[in-house]
């Protein structure tokens, strides 16, 4: 059985176990849902910030080939466009899912106060998935258009503003010191090229042409930056961290001492940094290793699944601090906790949609031929 | 507030303030909650009513009494802190909102259109009170026995769960659909919908200490303006910069 193939049955089951979560949710509201009043924010909303920061990386991996022209990844932006366009539409299908009137979504558009955050972040996502799809469209059919050109060009101020967006959509917030971070918008853009590049890692890792001679120098370089990438993101994490510390103001400690040594500390320690970061550090620095595409693909899953918790312990903890200390006690009721872990309906949801984004990214490569090889 | 001796019982003077509040034009008026934690015995009656006021369902709570001991043995004492919504004069909650479904309204009490709120939550984040929950749904009666047998049962107890809550002065009825204000952002709004018709907001009136004292700061003869210029009054978390309109008394 070929990897494609276990891969098309996991998505399937993946598929199933969602639809019966997306079903739950649908008919119950947010009922079952972990998430609360307190803990208002859980996993769909890490996962959509996970997905549209792959999709914002995958745009700016793109621009390699389609802006500035690199031989190097020529034929690489198609299916950097492919993936970023089918993360995004499933970090929206993510986001929308956690709207409590997924009806209303319209209003963002036809009634938006455009002084929100949120709503400037929604708009520009939506331009983004647009952009992402006529230059999509554009590589495969008229690749020498110089619309394409002009699409990349304005593709990257966008792409870094809705990625930095995101980080200003937390930060704004200055009840919450946890968030409340001017580089927070500064660090998201590079949190989400280093997601990109993870992602790319696998696409031509695993998806890549065969008998594309420069895929190992390709899966090198790509390596490399996700070196670089990784030590960024963990500088950034010991800025915040230890300056959170030193400066010992409580509800930020609380927060941190949550990420480090709270209930779940072993996301942090031995998925996003050991599993997540220090492996791919240690493993993507060995040439020979880099250049291996089953490696390289590995490697580049656990950098993603890293992020995944990279974000979540960014949305988190924030939350599971009080806002004021004795609210834990105040009153009791469903959905009212500080304690956080996401129930059975949010799992089957949020892997029912990764199941769709990798079926929609497979069947999308596969008709579309976008990982052919492309002499330069 | 007057220098002449006190008369009355201090709802009724508050009821007199309240009257003379409502002849002004809304944006003259400043309405502002003075909580005095010297009298607060932390009956919970506050948040009881406003439960009962505004028909609200398991895990929304608009007004909760917060608990702290303070010191430690032999010098041991409690203090009770009820929380309702600041009403902030600054509210971090409302330019957040990607859809201006919470503002501040002409008397300037921070509001919900609860036809308007997509149910995004952005808003729960930015408060740095907490004041602010989600209505998911949640039903008190849910596998309770449906008929009615020494205990009242669901058919019984459902006439409760149904009953429409008129806040904002409009009629929401909970059918079980997924209608608003299910899905919704709640918050506690000074019973707008009471004040609205000569009434003071529930808690206030339920308050057995008197200790939840409500009116128009903007009205020097009120009762409330008086409190608010002691120099025993505090506001939570002022360093933020919110302005808050609920004053406590220590």
């Amino acid at each position: 059985m070929t990897l494609k193939r276990v891969l098309y049955v996991l998505c399937i089951l993946a598929l199933l176990f969602g639809a019966w979560g997306v079903f739950d949710r649908l008919t119950t509201g947010h009922e079952n849902a972990a998430y609360g009043s307190y803990v208002v924010w859980g996993l769909w909303v890490a996962m959509y910030l996970f997905f549209a920061g792959v999709a914002a990386g995958c745009f700016m991996f793109a621009t390699l080939d389609l802006l500035f022209d690199l031989k190097l990844f020529k034929g690489t932006g198609k299916a950097a466009l492919w993936t970023g366009l089918v993360s995004l539409a499933a970090a929206l299908l993510s986001i929308w899912l956690d709207l409590g009137h997924m009806e209303r979504i319209w209003k963002v558009y036809l009634q938006p106060n455009l002084g929100s955050v949120m709503a400037q972040m929604v708009w520009g996502y939506t331009l983004f998935g647009l952009l992402l799809l006529v230059s999509l469209f554009l590589a495969i059919r008229k690749p020498t258009s110089k619309i394409l050109k002009v699409l990349m060009i304005v593709g990257v101020p966008l792409s870094l503003f809705v990625s930095g967006a995101v980080g200003a959509l937390l930060g704004v917030n200055a009840g919450r010191l946890f968030w409340h971070v001017g580089l927070l918008p500064v660090q998201f853009p590079i949190f989400s090229l280093a997601s990109g590049f993870a992602a790319m890692l696998v696409v031509i890792g695993w998806f890549g042409a065969k008998d594309d001679a420069r895929r190992p120098q390709q899966l090198w370089v790509i390596a490399l930056v996700t070196i670089g990438l990784q030590v960024a993101k963990l500088y950034f994490l010991w800025a915040d961290f230890s300056q959170s510390v030193y400066g010992n103001v409580p509800h930020n400690v609380e927060a941190v001492n949550q990420v480090l040594y709270g209930p779940y500390w072993w996301a942090f320690w031995i998925v996003q940094i050991f599993l997540g970061s220090i492996i791919p550090i240690v493993v993507l620095s060995r040439r020979k290793w880099a250049e291996n595409p089953k490696i390289a693909s590995a490697i580049g899953v656990l950098v993603l699944i890293g992020f995944v918790v990279a974000r979540a312990n960014i949305v988190f903890p924030a939350l599971t601090v009080p806002e004021l200390d004795a609210l834990t006690t105040a009153f009791s009721g469903p959905h009212l906790s500080f304690d956080y872990f996401p129930s059975l309906m949010e799992w089957a949801v949020t892997i029912g949609i990764v199941g769709l984004a990798v079926l929609a990214f497979m069947i999308g490569t596969d008709r579309l031929k976008l990982t052919r090889a492309e002499v330069a | 507030m007057s220098d002449a001796p006190q008369k009355q019982d201090v709802l009724v003077q508050m009821q007199v303030d309240l009257k003379r509040a409502l002849e002004k034009p809304k944006d003259q008026r400043r309405w502002v909650m003075v909580l005095d934690l010297r009298k607060c015995v932390g009956c919970h009656a506050c948040t009881i009513s406003c439960v009962a006021e505004n028909k609200l369902p398991p895990g929304v709570v608009y007004r909760p009494v917060l608990e702290e001991e303070i010191g430690t043995y032999p010098n041991v004492t409690q203090r009770f802190m009820p929380r309702p919504c600041m009403q902030c004069d600054n509210p971090p909650c409302t330019p957040v909102c990607p859809v201006n479904a919470t503002y501040k309204n002409d008397d300037g009490v921070v509001v919900v259109d609860y036809d308007q709120c997509i149910g995004c939550r952005y808003c729960i984040t930015a408060c740095p009170y907490g004041a602010r929950t989600f209505d998911f749904g949640a039903t008190y009666t849910r596998g309770t026995p449906e008929v009615a047998g020494l205990i009242v049962g669901q058919q019984t107890a459902d006439d409760y769960e149904r009953a429409p809550s008129y806040e904002y002065g409009a009629e929401h009825a909970r059918t079980g659909d997924e209608e608003s204000p299910i899905g919704n952002v709640r918050k506690c709004h000074f019973c707008l919908h009471r004040l609205d018709v000569g009434m003071l907001p529930a808690c206030t009136t339920t308050c057995i200490g008197r200790a939840t004292l409500f009116g128009d700061a903007n009205d020097p003869d009120s009762v409330v303006a008086g409190l608010i210029a002691s120099p025993n009054v505090m506001r939570l978390k002022e360093d933020l910069g919110t302005e808050p309109r609920v004053y406590y008394l220590v």
